[in-house]
């Protein structure tokens, strides 16, 4: 009975540090960089999507002139591998949404309790603003 | 007894509905996750993908503003497809093409292509007739930047598990002095058994 006990005891273990796979990060204690971070409000539909990944922050700059940029930095809060798909949308001034060949559903494959930034660059100079949508796979 | 018959057969109405809805052809979003996803082949979203990853790194780089005249001219050139699959290229350099033009940095001529294949033949013959109307010398805008490329593809198996890399390389070169001045490298690497639906 013990030896069983034992037994299923490691095999649980062993299974579950399989599983397990987060990253280990390094990084500048004290960071340089000084991003030019967005206020941002959520909608959160699906709870359990909320619980496996956070928002960390959303920062955007201004490429080619005019072109507006858009960071979001999110984090995997589970220790399993997630993948999730995104797509950014780009409205502008008067709240029409924009529209480009490019402007579609991506993925983004995220280890354990790592954390990635995706980034767009809006489809038109027009772009004013943005919404992020983010989905389970 | 009549109500339990009805109801099973309600539910199996239903049930049949609900199957036939999903395996019936129906429209999806090209755009969206619920495309198939092929391990031998270049699928629709990767071709977007590959576009929208290039595109964000060639405004990115700023080279674009570079030159003389806004937008700047470019031609697409030479887009070589070594994978063993026949594709057609302009399902990657029309979006990007597209993609660029909406941002008003780029504007592309058609009237001038890789060994004289014009993509508008008869834009080119309508410029050269209007210049021998009028008795002028044709105008035609030369491209400031030329668009680049190959497609590659990497195979390997591991007992019955696929995985195929799709390498999207690009390089946008100065006609006048001929340097690449921006140049990049996109991989789509996709792993399974079979095909599926949706990602």
């Amino acid at each position: 009975m013990r030896l069983l006990v034992l037994t299923t005891t490691l095999a649980a273990a062993l299974l579950g540090a399989g599983c397990a796979t987060s990253v280990n990060t390094v990084s500048r204690a004290e960071p340089t960089a000084t991003p030019n971070y967005v206020a941002d409000q959520r909608v959160i539909t699906d709870a359990s999507l909320s619980r496996k990944l956070g928002i960390v922050s959303v920062n955007q700059a201004t490429v080619s002139g005019n072109l507006l940029q858009i960071q979001v930095t999110l984090e995997n809060r589970s220790t399993r591998p997630q993948a999730f798909t995104y797509k950014f949308d780009w409205i502008a001034q008067d709240g029409m949404e924009l529209s480009g060949p490019t402007t579609g559903w991506r993925q983004i494959q995220l280890q354990g309790r790592e954390v990635r930034a995706v980034s767009a660059i809006a489809p038109s100079p027009a772009a004013a603003d943005f919404r992020l949508k983010v989905r389970e796979n | 007894m009549k109500l339990a018959l009805a109801t099973t057969t309600a539910a199996t109405a239903l049930l049949l509905v609900g199957c036939a809805s999903k395996n019936d052809a129906r429209y999806i979003d090209p755009q969206g996750p619920q495309t198939v996803v092929s391990i031998d082949r270049i699928n629709i979203q990767d071709w977007n993908n590959a576009a929208e990853r290039l595109v964000a790194s060639l405004l990115a780089s700023g080279v674009l503003e570079r030159a003389p005249e806004q937008p700047a001219v470019m031609a697409v050139s030479r887009i070589r497809n070594n994978t063993q699959q026949q594709v057609d290229t302009d399902l990657l350099t029309k979006n990007i093409r597209v993609a660029l033009n909406r941002t008003g940095k780029v504007i592309t001529t058609t009237t001038l292509g890789p060994d004289g294949r014009v993509e508008d033949p008869l834009a080119a013959e309508v410029g050269s007739m209007q210049a021998f109307m009028s008795g002028e010398r044709q105008r035609t805008v030369l491209p400031f930047y030329t668009l680049s490329g190959k497609l590659l593809e990497d195979r390997v198996r591991v007992g019955n598990t696929q995985q195929t890399t799709f390498t999207f390389q690009l390089s946008l070169t100065t006609t006048r002095d001929g340097l690449a001045v921006w140049e990049d490298v996109q991989q789509i690497t996709k792993q399974g058994r079979r095909s599926s639906v949706g990602w």
